[in-house]
């Protein structure tokens, strides 16, 4: 009876994680997307806005959901007083400390942390063309989680309960 | 002590600053930070290098040098991390803080059809620090007093740099808008002044509100070229006198006749050196100067005991 419920607990644990793990390749090209929306209001604000950039990141914050909503804010929170951190120490900064609430993996990670050296140091069109070559980096891994998506989402929800049914076949 | 332009600097550098004699620190006049270079401050007609210890010394290899991290930090403050929100005024070469200070910058140049565009790799910073000397006018106003019209004459104030010039001119406006500009006796009441403030240097004005007391009759045109910004007032603010600091370009001058014929009073500083014979005047300036406009020059230096004046009348010969 024990050992039927362990089995039991097995199976669920396996199914679970492959539930988890298909969620986060689900989730990510939707991430993507929504960071190269944010990006790309960001630039709205700088090119035509003139908008300081703690302001637009605050605005482009309040917009989105989380994980990002607080990506964002925590930038422009180290921006402003009593921190009053560089643009790029606060964005790297809000990289640390969110980026492991998010889907998104390390090359999506590398676009925004190269982009924070160059944010708000140059004059409009430079900030411009940088934001936008990030945005094409950004749609190059959204194409590719895409793909991820559609091959590895089933793959891994099956994977999990399988792995589970193999574990507890090993143990009976 | 009011020193909110401390505020503006990096830590490193904030902690050396505050570290000076507070006699000193209220008589600083320039903090100037090049990269790689001594970091210098400018007091009482004075300079020093700053020491890693906060000490002062006049020999710069002595001093604390401040580095690339400094200058990146110092104009990601200064900028509001944002550089792109400045680009008129990083044309211009300056941005002014909160409290009418001004922050004076050099680096490389990025052109566009011959004209700067921008500037780079900004290396070099100098802080004015702007300061407010209520009284500033009062020995200097009763020679510009038109008595019967109970006004102020058309005047042109001249000197080189650092002299005074926006010190004098905005405490003028606050005794012309305010009334205590007349002779002893009597009581004359306050004019409708206008300012138009190109830099933001006369009002200091933040979100078009002035920083320093410029009187309760007058109005500020912020950041306006001077030429259009004489003509919006006039339009539209009915002044008695109008205040322009650094006159210098034609459309100035055309401005300024625009002025004088609608019967407003002009009061200009400009960058020159002295008045009549020996002056050092762009020709333009001095085509102006020549051309009986102004009723009045006043020429300002400063020596080691504070600011000194002359004035002259409109055919350039001293009164004073």
């Amino acid at each position: 009876m024990l050992k039927m419920l362990g089995a039991i607990m097995i199976l669920l644990a396996g199914t679970v994680a492959g539930w988890i793990q298909a969620r986060r390749f689900a989730a990510r090209p939707g991430e993507i997307r929504r960071l190269i929306l944010s990006l790309q209001r960001l630039e709205t604000e700088i090119g035509y806005g003139f908008i300081p950039l703690p302001e637009a990141l605050r605005r482009i914050g309040a917009q989105n959901r989380e994980p990002l909503k607080k990506l964002f804010t925590d930038a422009a929170d180290a921006m402003e007083a009593p921190r009053s951190w560089t643009a790029q120490d606060s964005m790297h900064h809000a990289l640390k400390a969110n980026w492991s609430n998010t889907s998104m993996k390390t090359p999506e990670r590398e676009v925004l942390y190269q982009l924070a050296f160059t944010l708000g140091t140059s004059d409009r069109t430079s900030q411009k063309s940088h934001i936008q070559s990030a945005v094409r980096a950004l749609e190059t891994e959204e194409a590719q989680a895409l793909e991820e998506q559609s091959r590895y989402e089933k793959m891994s929800r099956s994977l999990g309960l399988l792995v589970g049914a193999f574990i507890v076949i090993l143990i009976y | 002590m009011d020193a909110a332009w401390l505020s503006v600097f990096p830590e490193t550098i904030r902690s050396l600053l505050l570290r000076l004699p507070e006699q000193l620190l209220k008589e600083l006049e320039e903090v100037r930070i090049r990269e790689e270079r001594p970091l210098e401050i400018n007091a009482g007609g004075r300079f020093y290098f700053l020491k890693a210890d906060g000490g002062l010394t006049v020999n710069a290899r002595e001093a604390v040098r401040t580095g690339r991290e400094e200058s990146h930090r110092l104009l990601d403050l200064i900028t509001n991390h944002s550089v792109y929100t400045m680009e008129e005024e990083l044309r211009k070469g300056f941005i002014t803080l909160p409290g009418g200070h001004r922050m004076g910058l050099s680096g490389r140049t990025v052109l566009s059809k011959g004209r700067v565009e921008h500037i780079r790799d900004i290396s070099g910073f100098n802080l004015r620090i702007a300061r407010e000397v209520k009284g500033a006018a009062d020995s200097v106003l009763p020679h510009l007093l038109d008595i019967r019209g109970k006004s102020v004459l058309h005047t042109l104030i001249v000197s080189p740099p650092q002299q005074g010039k926006t010190t004098l001119l905005r405490d003028l406006a606050r005794a012309i808008s305010s009334g205590s500009f007349g002779p002893a006796r009597e009581k004359w009441p306050g004019l409708k002044v206008a300012i138009i403030d190109e830099r933001s240097e006369i009002a200091g004005s933040r979100k078009g509100v002035p920083s320093f007391d410029v009187g309760p009759r007058t109005d500020v045109m912020d950041g306006c070229p001077k030429a259009e910004g004489i003509m919006m007032m006039i339009r539209s603010m009915s002044p008695d006198v109008i205040m322009v600091d650094e006159i210098g370009r034609p459309e100035d001058a055309v401005a300024l006749v625009e002025a004088l014929h609608a019967g407003v009073r002009v009061i200009a500083t400009a960058h020159g050196k002295g008045i009549g014979s020996g002056a050092a005047l762009s020709p333009l300036l001095a085509e102006m100067a020549g051309g009986k406009l102004f009723q009045r020059f006043v020429s300002l230096s400063r020596g080691e005991h504070g600011f000194r004046f002359r004035v002259f009348d409109g055919e350039q010969k001293p009164l004073l």
